[in-house]
């Protein structure tokens, strides 16, 4: 199992379980995690599951891919460098520990 | 799997008039969710299901709630099409459909144009002084920026807008009346035709449109494929768009003091779109169909049985939305339903964005100086199943 945290925007931490396999953005949903809607389920077509990577986990996590980096341009939070889709984050083992920032809004 | 045509055992069956719901469902849908969340309605033929929460719930379950209902009005208007697909086949032709409407593709490729046909159509009306909006503006560009972007250069507005009605008669003719059927198909086959002569043309010149990107796309897509899913987006392009445009420009004719704001600061116009497609929902319901066992509203439904997801529902529940039957572009932000979620979330989302709220409503409000509405606001305002003004007459100073 990887363990991965979602720091919500008043500064509160969410600790979730998923298995590698899966994608942040459903360890989020599937958690309950508040303030990553996801309102395509998964397809990188409605930029409302976004989050900031820390900046220690950038690295490891990589950039966003082709379709993600257009829509990221339309993120309802201002984008920064370490804003990545959760939808297009695969979790493996790697990740493990790994540690996101909920921005303030998604639609 | 069969659709069962029948309500499920358990679940309560409410009477509901379909001309009261064309004419108003809201005071309807505020009953069902008080009372019956999940209810059968004879007229209809299928459950309605009313809370945010439990449409959210069936959104998420692509694989229990299918989209693949038998017997749909649309399925017998267009043929198999993606709307009425679940994956992997949805994804196939979703994913070649869907490059031109990306977002960065509507600000690089078609942003311009859309703008050109704007500022033409209201050069025609601006020395009048008054003006149906729906009509003379709304719906033409609408359908101009869908032949646009679906790469028919060999069809005019005027054909898109009158295919898009045949086809949306047919998919509502609940009663079976042989002569909606008649223009439905004139309409398809004219599409068909239309549609064959610009693939062929595309496959030769790739141009960026949507029938381009499907003949391209690397799964393998037929021309009947093409074909269909052309139907479908003319079907529904042409009046979501016009309908967000109608409702949020009535209701900002009506408020002045929001119109002042929002006039003075454009980054509001993102604000009035999210909220006028909450508030007044261009699509109101879509179908769904069990494809095994689930509990959903507390009653447990067998495998086939029809569901409708009412979103024009969901988006007034009040357990989501406070003072969820007005219009506030101040409320807090919260996900609508309006574009549907999960794999069929809105093809059409980004460019209607584009096309309504930083194009269309800036322009007219910016170009049509004194504009008053002569309407009162429960005028011309239609539909349950698809829902907006059919007209919206203005008037504004010409000197």
């Amino acid at each position: 199992m990887t363990i991965v945290i979602f720091e919500l925007p008043d500064g509160t931490q969410r600790k979730v379980t998923a298995e590698p396999g899966t994608v942040l953005m459903q360890a989020a949903v599937s958690n309950g995690v508040d303030g990553i809607v996801a309102e395509c389920g998964g397809n990188a077509s409605c930029a409302t599951c976004h989050v900031y990577v820390d900046a220690r986990h950038t690295e490891l996590v990589g950039p966003p891919n082709d379709v993600e980096d257009e829509m990221l341009d339309f993120t309802a939070a201002e984008r920064r460098p370490t804003s990545r889709l959760s939808c297009q984050i695969q979790l493996s083992d790697a990740l493990d520990g790994l540690l996101v920032h909920v921005p303030e809004e998604q639609v | 799997m069969n659709a069962v045509t029948t309500a499920a055992p358990g679940a309560p069956v409410v009477e509901l008039d379909l001309a009261e719901l064309r004419h108003d469902p809201y005071p309807a849908y505020r009953e069902l969710r008080r009372t019956a969340p999940l209810a059968w309605v004879p007229s209809v033929g299928r459950h309605l299901l009313t809370r945010y929460e439990d449409i959210v719930h069936a959104e998420k379950l692509p694989e229990v709630f299918s989209s693949r209902e038998e017997g749909s009005l649309l399925l017998r208007t267009v043929g198999p099409n993606l709307l009425r697909e679940d994956d992997p086949d949805h994804r196939r032709l979703r994913s070649a459909a869907e490059p031109p409407t990306r977002p960065r593709q509507v600000r690089d490729l078609w942003a311009g144009a859309f703008e050109r046909t704007a500022h033409q159509l209201l050069d025609r009306i601006a020395g009048r002084g008054e003006a149906d909006l729906i009509r003379d503006f709304a719906e033409p560009l609408a359908a101009a920026n869908l032949a646009l972007v679906l790469g028919l250069s060999n069809a005019s507005a005027d054909d898109i807008a009158d295919w898009s009605r045949a086809m949306m008669a047919g998919n509502s003719n609940y009663a079976d009346d042989p002569d909606v059927w008649l223009r439905a198909e004139g309409a398809t086959r004219a599409i068909e035709e239309a549609v064959a002569e610009t693939a062929g043309r595309v496959r030769r010149e790739p141009d960026g449109s949507v029938i381009s990107s499907m003949v391209h796309a690397d799964g393998p897509v037929t021309l009947a494929e093409i074909q269909n899913n052309v139907k479908v987006i003319i079907g529904g392009g042409v009046n979501e768009p016009r309908d967000v445009f109608g409702v949020g420009a009535q209701a900002l004719l009506h408020r002045p003091e929001v119109l002042d704001r929002v006039l003075k600061d454009p980054a509001l116009w993102k604000r009035v779109f999210e909220e006028t497609a909450r508030w007044i929902s261009p699509i109101g319901m879509y179908p769904r169909q069990l494809t095994q066992d689930h509990e959903i509203a507390g009653v447990p439904l067998p495998a086939g049985s029809r569901v409708a997801l009412v979103i024009a529902s969901g988006n007034r529940d009040e357990s989501v939305f406070e003072r969820a039957d007005e219009f506030d572009v101040d409320r807090p932000h919260h996900p609508h339903l309006a574009f549907g979620g999960g794999p069929h979330f809105c093809m059409g989302a980004w460019v209607a964005r584009h096309e309504v709220s930083a194009l269309a409503w800036p322009l007219v409000f910016g170009r049509l100086k004194g504009l008053r509405p002569t309407d009162s606001p429960a005028d011309h305002l239609e539909g349950w199943v698809f829902r907006g003004l059919t007209s919206l007459n203005v008037t504004w100073q010409t000197s």
